[in-house]
């Protein structure tokens, strides 16, 4: 439906605004290099969208640096750089406020302890498509994946990097279509972020036995326990609404990876 | 505490606390073709599986929901990967991927240059921060979890 495509092209559309700052420790010389201001795409990922970042802010730092593993932090948390961008403002921003985003780059100390290095564009390649294979499994078994050439494979990924709404759709429309007689997926590739930046994931059906569409309302009741019930979540910067269908919500507010990412608000009781 | 308590309890707690990680052999595991798989590290957070109230132990019988549960793997070899003698094992289910993979890396002597790869029942390769207890949710299959490795990528 047209009002839906509408909804698409909101989310693909969506953006942060991000003032990336240098590590003082790093900059050589008695000048601190200026901020750099820049809107970034929610759907992407870090090292997509900071090769202009990094030329900038290599001029001010010791050469020995310069080759170092480049990595970022938030106000003293570092950022998964295979999180989309949207995911980790989101988690970091309960209130979405602080506007704009302020992030550090560092070229030294990569902490390896707690980020793995998924700095290159490859790497961050080759986790986008493994999560959509994997939301693919969940989905369809696997099969429309599978059945899908190198070049539409490429086409998402092309599609994502250079911000090509209509060539992304182009092949993601037919992940996002249930496949044969089924109105919906079989599973709903879903990621529940808790604050600390870890997730859980779970087998989530669409529908009931009863064969009708669950909500989020049924499915926040689902991850409630006698202790802690889930009141609500967010994606893309919004609260969604309870009574939304989880198969409307994969089709339509899934980010590129084909996954739901949910950051979890819950209620102690 | 309680005056109650049994003889097992209290030695086995003591092992647990100052004991040698590698003296386990005691643990009463429920499957015994899958063993636990462990570093001398994690001592900390192997409970010793024996509870002082026999309601909760026949309650719980599924297990799967227990926090401290562990996750049965089975771990195939693909393409020209040596092969692991004993293919079953029990993992706590909050161990990451990575863990796995070093695991499997060290158990198998590679060079530390070696890359290993590792797959969800020959389909997707799974995060190196994503835990067990998530894949085995979503794709464990006959109370297990298949997982293929191997040194160059399978399946993308």
């Amino acid at each position: 439906m047209a009002n839906d495509r509408e909804v698409l092209r909101i989310v693909w559309e969506g953006q942060v605004p991000v003032c990336f700052q240098a590590d003082p420790d790093e900059v050589v010389g008695l000048q601190q290099p200026e901020d750099f201001y820049l809107m970034v795409s929610r759907l992407s990922y870090l090292p997509l969208v900071t090769d202009k970042v990094k030329k900038y802010f290599t001029k001010y730092i010791s050469n020995e640096l310069q080759d170092g593993e480049i990595w970022f932090d938030s106000n003293g948390t570092p950022l998964k750089s295979h999180y989309p961008i949207g995911v980790l403002y989101d988690l970091l921003h309960p209130e979405d406020d602080g506007l704009p985003w302020s992030i550090t780059i560092h070229f030294s100390k990569f902490p390896e302890d707690i980020l793995f290095k998924f700095s290159s564009k490859e790497l961050v390649e080759s986790h986008f498509m493994s999560c959509l294979k994997e939301a693919d499994v969940l989905k369809h078994r696997g099969q429309v994946v599978s059945a899908m050439q190198k070049k539409d494979h490429n086409q998402l990924w092309l599609g994502l990097v250079n911000d090509k709404f209509d060539q992304f759709w182009a092949v993601n429309r037919r992940l996002m279509e249930p496949v044969g007689e089924q109105e919906c997926f079989k599973h709903i590739p879903v990621r529940f972020y808790n604050e600390d930046g870890t997730y859980m994931q779970k087998l989530i059906s669409p529908i009931n036995e009863a064969g009708q569409k669950r909500t989020l309302d049924d499915l926040l009741n689902d991850l409630s326990t006698p202790s802690r019930q889930a009141v609500g979540v967010r994606s893309h910067g919004v609260k969604i609404h309870g009574d939304t269908p989880l198969q409307w919500m994969s089709e339509h507010l899934s980010y590129p990876d084909n996954f739901l990412h949910f950051c979890m608000i819950y209620e102690n009781i | 505490m309680f005056t109650s308590h049994t003889v097992p309890v209290t030695s086995i707690l003591i092992v647990s606390h100052g004991g040698s990680p590698f003296k386990s052999s005691h643990r009463s595991d429920k499957n015994k073709d899958f063993e636990v798989m462990s570093e001398t590290e994690s001592t900390s957070d192997k409970k010793p599986e024996v509870s002082n109230d026999d309601s909760v132990s026949t309650g719980n019988d599924k297990g799967s929901e227990n926090q401290s549960t562990k996750v049965d793997i089975l771990l195939n070899a693909t393409g020209n990967v040596p092969i692991m003698k004993k293919r079953r094992w029990a993992v706590d289910q909050e161990k990451p991927i990575s863990w796995i993979m070093k695991f499997v890396h060290k158990y198998l002597k590679l060079d530390p240059e070696e890359k290993l790869f590792l797959y969800v029942n020959q389909t997707f390769a799974p995060s190196p921060d994503q835990i067990v207890k998530n894949l085995y949710e979503c794709h464990g299959t006959n109370g297990k979890l298949v997982l293929y490795y191997c040194k160059s990528q399978a399946w993308g």
